[in-house]
């Protein structure tokens, strides 16, 4: 019977969605494939392709660290930012080495270059060298040379320190382990010039 | 028993800058004295003190100098006074000096020597002691 009263409002609505619908389905389908934007499977991974063929020329590391602890107890850690790998050991630019000796006294070594060789155990600090003592002086010079398994840096060239002592030029300097601790020897001519702070002459 | 010495116009000003020059300086870094060694000579103004090697006495608080130890012969010469001894501390912000060991100081003419010889350079006076022998040059000299 309920047929009998022919297309009610619901069968008409029904009859009608049945054809609006798919209809609908095949137009949101279709933007899918047609509509979106063509993709380039080539760009599925970014990658920057500047410097990979300088990486392939020739391998580096970017950011290494390297440490290590001398005969004398005092752990050297070095940190660069990059480095080759070259016959040896390394060749670094940006270099930043911290020396801290068994009896508390940090020194650090910032260096433009550096060249690590582990074959005869020697870090060789070129290109503009700035030291830092534990007592708050700053040595800056050329070059410098420190031993991987003693405490033991050189200064070959000449040098210019700013410390509680004043102002300090001296043709070389040695840092080295004594009996009695860590001695920082300057050598070859040296040149203090201190202004004391004392009350002004009455 | 002492003789007292008169520095004329040796008003020392402690407050200029000292320049020290050597052969070497080692910096031990435990205890942070630093010693000057190979013909160390200190020059203040007109003040000029040569010795073998100075040892350099910091301070209580950092960055400041307290004395000078000088040993290995001193010498020590200041407008127109030059006085000799083995060796020597100099207190930079008091001014004082004091040298010991056969102490020789000449001023123009005169010379004295002694044991110790303690000097002001702020007052710009001296007094030497010990076994003090001196010698006078007449002024109507040859």
């Amino acid at each position: 019977m309920a047929l009998a009263r022919g297309k009610g409002f619901h069968s008409k609505a029904v009859a009608l969605a049945k054809v609006i619908l798919p209809l609908l389905a095949l137009a949101l389908l279709s933007t899918l494939f047609m509509v979106s934007r063509s993709i380039n499977p080539e760009d599925a991974i970014p990658f920057a392709d500047v410097d990979v063929e300088d990486r392939v020329r020739e391998p580096r590391m970017t950011a290494p660290t390297w440490s290590g602890v001398t005969r004398d107890g005092s752990a050297l850690t070095l940190t660069a930012a990059d480095a080759r790998p070259q016959s040896g050991g390394a060749r670094a630019e940006g270099l930043q080495a911290v020396l801290a000796t068994p009896d508390g006294k940090i020194t650090t070594f910032t260096a433009a270059e550096a060249d690590l060789n582990q074959n005869d155990g020697k870090l060789v600090l070129s290109g503009g060298v700035q030291v830092e003592t534990a007592d708050g002086m700053q040595i800056t010079t050329e070059g410098l040379t420190a031993l991987l398994d003693q405490t033991e840096v050189t200064a070959a060239g000449s040098i210019t320190a700013q410390g509680p002592l004043g102002v300090l030029t001296a043709g070389g300097m040695r840092l080295t382990q004594g009996q009695a601790g860590y001695t920082l020897l300057f050598q070859n001519g040296v040149k203090l010039i201190y202004q004391p702070t004392g009350p002004k002459p009455d | 028993q002492g003789a007292s010495v008169s520095f004329k116009g040796l008003k020392q000003d402690t407050t200029l800058p000292v320049e020290v020059t050597a052969d070497s300086l080692a910096v031990d870094q435990a205890t942070g004295t630093a010693t000057f060694s190979g013909n160390v000579r200190v020059a203040q103004g007109a003040l000029v003190m040569t010795a073998g090697e100075i040892r350099v006495e910091y301070a209580a608080e950092a960055g400041k100098i307290a004395k000078l130890h000088a040993k290995g012969g001193v010498t020590f010469a200041n407008a127109g006074d030059a006085a000799e001894a083995a060796e020597a501390i100099y207190t930079i912000d008091s001014g004082s000096l004091v040298m010991s060991g056969n102490v020789l100081l000449t001023q123009g003419q005169t010379a004295i020597s002694g044991q110790k010889l303690a000097i002001d350079l702020k007052a710009g006076s001296g007094v030497m002691e010990g076994r003090v022998q001196t010698v006078f040059q007449p002024k109507g000299g040859n």
